[in-house]
């Protein structure tokens, strides 16, 4: 349990760092007025990072991770629940790098 | 009564409650098992860096950036600097302002020491989840502060898990932990997908997600797929009326 001095500036700045981003976007807000063009732009926002999110991964073309997208496809298609359909993504993607050794 | 049904709709109403925060913290517990594991990955990589535990748990709680603390814990075993090091860490996190900006029109009703709270607590799962609810009329901001906090927590005791005991924990790829947030964005992409109106956003950010990806891949590609998505949204928005 030791705490070295030394590191101490380097996590202050790192902490204001990370947290000028998370307020950032917010507090510079408060100087726009949000029209609703600028909600839609807004509410288009989650999805987009989504896809954003999920693009590398899938472009990457591992076998696992390509099947447990079509899966989490197929199971979000018959139960419209994102909890079942990530956790049967997440047992292919399990059991497909089983199977092929990759880890 | 017949008087009282007029109503407005739900989204000029905004609470800050306990009960928002419960039910905040109650939707990110699936999430939670994969930052859990997370934290033990980045946990084993601190100690094998020369942090302590302290120090570890520490820069999980001040930091509180999965591949920003990764990078940075990288780079110090390497010699980064101080510029190098807060560099890195607004590149990583630059995500976030996007995120904030998109949780001011309800985050801002609150006053401003809970909004700040709830922002210190932000994360990518947790930022999803309450912009889902929100969109299916979630009014109560503690929502965003309780699924923050739900992520926020194991990210640390899985740090201080890694950091003291790594060794015991299997490696959390064999589980596929790190694919749940891709299996979670990839589940509620296609459940938030409703209308053609979404089409044009989605198709652009896949498009520019992929050129992105391919010249530069980097955590920039979430940022950049996040801002096509929004301007296309928009420009089109005079489409949709």
């Amino acid at each position: 349990m030791t705490l070295r001095p030394d590191l101490l500036p380097l996590l202050l700045a790192l902490t204001l760092a990370s947290f000028a981003c998370r307020a950032g976007g917010f507090w510079l807000m408060r100087f726009v007025i949000v029209t609703p063009r600028m909600q839609a732009a807004l509410d288009a926002a989650p999805l987009a990072v989504m896809v954003g999110i999920v693009t590398p991964a899938a472009a990457r073309g591992n076998p696992p991770e390509l099947l447990g997208l079509v899966v989490i496809a197929a199971v979000m298609r018959l139960t419209r629940s994102d909890l079942v359909a990530s956790l049967a993504g997440v047992a292919t993607v399990a059991l497909a790098r089983w199977s092929l050794r990759v880890y | 009564m017949a008087d009282a049904v007029q109503t407005k709709p739900a989204r000029s109403v905004v609470s800050f409650t306990a009960a928002g925060l419960r039910r905040g913290f109650a939707s990110a517990q699936p999430l939670a098992v994969g930052v859990l594991a997370y934290g033990v990955t980045f946990g084993l990589l601190a100690r094998d860096a020369g942090l302590s535990v302290l120090e570890a748990a520490l820069m999980s709680a001040t930091v509180y950036s999965g591949s920003a603390q990764v990078a940075t814990v990288g780079g110090l075993a390497a010699g980064a600097g101080i510029i190098a090091s807060v560099a890195t860490v607004l590149m990583l996190n630059a995500r976030y302002v996007l995120y904030g900006a998109a949780l001011r029109p309800w985050l801002g009703q609150v006053p401003a020491s809970e909004a700040y709270a709830s922002l210190y607590v932000l994360g990518d799962g947790n930022w999803l989840l309450s912009m889902k609810a929100r969109a299916e009329g979630e009014t109560d901001a503690a929502f965003v502060f309780g699924s923050g906090l739900a992520m926020f927590l194991p990210w640390i005791g899985g740090t201080l898990i890694g950091s003291f005991a790594g060794d015991l924990i299997a490696h959390p790829e064999q589980l596929a932990l790190d694919f749940l947030l891709i299996a979670f964005c990839a589940a509620m992409a296609i459940g938030l997908f409703k209308s053609r109106a979404d089409l044009w956003p989605a198709s652009t950010a896949l498009l520019v997600a992929l050129v992105a990806n391919w010249l530069a891949p980097s955590g920039w590609t979430i940022v950049i797929a996040g801002i096509a998505g929004a301007i296309i949204a928009y420009l089109r928005h005079e489409d949709a009326r």
